[in-house]
């Protein structure tokens, strides 16, 4: 029987805020308990910092327990017991999977998994895909090279757990990859922002299909920020005829928030099974009001083998002011994860987010999908140059162009740029994940 | 509908599951087959405990 509930647990995902509070003090208590008896580099950094499992008493304790750094996890890693180091809480015996970072931001961390851990992590993107109206009778094709990053493994078990039939596309180019899903007439997919919109390319380009004329009708996007982008997820919608979906997930914290299918502006937090806390960048305190950015210290609550307590995840989220139409208690972020904290930077004084010139480009419907961002120093000055493609046939318009482009940058981020326009295939284009932004100044 | 659910009483059968499920484990020491396999059981039935009996503890 397919059940009509739009949740996957509605026991969790509408409970009321007062007994959510409840359940996530006790669940925060456990977890910090159980890194300080079985990490050894837990308890050291507790210890050192004069607190203890039995100081909390209620949530706002919690701001006392020290946050974890990205970094310090690999200063304790590559050694016994090999190669997790001092932050292992398991027998190594009982570590069934391994996966690490990408490795986008310094050395890769590396995350073990226990059984249980890994059958949580199946549980959590459960949640996500229900939200997002996976249901045992779609045929999910998962795009990815099952390698050594987490990415859509977890998508892959979620979904069979669901009682979906997943379809594995690893190995498979993108031809290859897109014949399968016509074939098989696949209902739903899960792959980067990037990976979407080049396999929307390349079927137009090199197999003569209108991607929209496939049978696919949602797609969960995770691994970088575009999905929440609303010029992003418009091409992706427009290009494929489908639903798309944002989810924000990382290797060392698990699959913490969702999209859901009124696509009301913002993510759902997985409340039940994660403690999202905002910090103030500059001043550190905590933000619990809506509307006010910061970056994200989360909490796994459920996570045994390396766990996750108060991580600081550089994520920049802010509150919704909000409910969703949806009925869940969990609260949404809105617009997604917008950046990250150490993305950010100024460029000729002014604070500039990424992700801000993303939408512009994306907004701008006669140029293309790829861009590129070069930050450097021209003497004492700041220079920032944006490449853009256009779309064929559109040359001709570039004075209109430039024109929006540029009354467009400099209303959503307060800069002028050096504007160069390329034909068509002539910026570089990436497989899974993009780095279009470039600070030559670092 | 869930709304009708009685979740006390289904907790208390998830954890009545989870014990059998430790007993069998630690009687199947020597029987890879029935170790191994109770091992993958303990670990849904902890999604279940997580998701379900915890909130059922919250309103008892």
């Amino acid at each position: 029987m397919i059940t009509t509930t739009p949740y996957w647990n509605p026991i969790l995902e509408t409970l009321d805020m007062e007994r959510l509070q409840q359940l996530q003090l006790k669940k925060f208590k456990r977890i910090f308990k159980w890194a300080y008896d079985h990490s050894r580099f837990h308890r050291s950094l507790y210890d050192r910092a004069g607190i203890s499992p039995s100081d909390i008493r209620s949530l706002n304790d919690i701001r006392h327990v020290p946050t974890v750094e990205k970094s310090m996890m690999r200063d304790i890693q590559r050694k016994d017991p090999f190669p997790y180091g001092d932050a292992l809480c398991v027998p190594i015996e009982d570590v069934t999977e391994f996966r690490q970072t990408s490795g986008t931001t310094g050395q890769p961390v590396y995350q073990p998994d226990t059984w249980q851990d890994w059958e949580w992590w199946a549980e959590s993107w459960a949640y996500i895909l229900w939200a997002q109206g996976y249901r045992p009778k779609d045929r999910v094709f998962i795009p990815f090279g099952y390698n050594i990053f987490v990415a859509f493994w977890a998508g892959h078990y979620g979904a069979e757990k669901i009682g979906c039939e997943v379809v594995p596309g690893g190995v498979l180019d993108t031809a290859a990859r897109l014949l399968k899903i016509q074939e098989l007439k696949a209902t739903a997919m899960m792959a980067t922002p990037t990976y979407v919109l080049g396999m929307a390319d390349a079927a137009r380009n090199q197999l003569g299909i209108d991607p929209a004329s496939l049978t696919i009708d949602k797609i969960t996007c995770a691994g970088e920020c575009g999905a929440s982008i609303p010029s992003t997820k418009h091409r992706m919608e427009s290009a494929w005829g489908a639903k798309v979906y944002d989810h924000s997930g990382a290797t060392e914290i698990g699959a913490w928030c969702y999209e859901c299918q009124e696509q009301s502006g913002g993510l759902h937090v997985n409340e039940g099974l994660f403690l999202v806390e905002i910090q103030d960048v500059d001043t550190g305190e905590l933000i619990t009001e809506p509307g006010r950015k910061g970056k994200m210290i989360i909490t796994a609550f459920d996570r045994i083998a390396q766990p996750c307590v108060r991580f600081d995840s550089k994520d920049v989220i802010e509150w919704a002011d909000y409910a969703c139409p949806c009925g869940r208690s969990y609260r949404l972020i809105k617009g997604g994860v917008q950046g990250r904290a150490d993305d950010i930077t100024k460029v000729k004084g002014v604070l500039l987010s990424p992700s801000a010139i993303e939408e512009v480009v994306r907004g701008v419907s006669r140029l293309g999908n790829e861009y590129e961002v070069i930050v450097e120093k021209k003497g004492d000055t700041d220079r920032i140059t944006l490449k853009v493609e256009f779309l064929p046939e559109t040359q001709a318009q570039r004075v209109e162009i430039e024109k929006e482009l540029t009354d467009q940058l400099r209303l959503k981020t307060n800069l002028r740029y050096n504007l160069q326009f390329y034909e068509m295939g002539e910026l570089p284009r990436y497989e899974v994940k993009a780095r279009r932004f470039k600070d030559l100044r670092k | 509908m869930y709304q009708d659910m009685d979740i006390q009483r289904i907790g208390r059968k998830i954890m009545l599951m989870k014990q059998n499920a430790e007993d069998l484990r630690i009687e199947g020491a020597g029987l890879p087959a029935l170790e191994r396999n109770m091992v993958r059981i303990l670990a849904s039935l902890k999604m279940l405990e997580i998701s379900i009996v915890e909130v059922a503890e919250l309103e008892s």
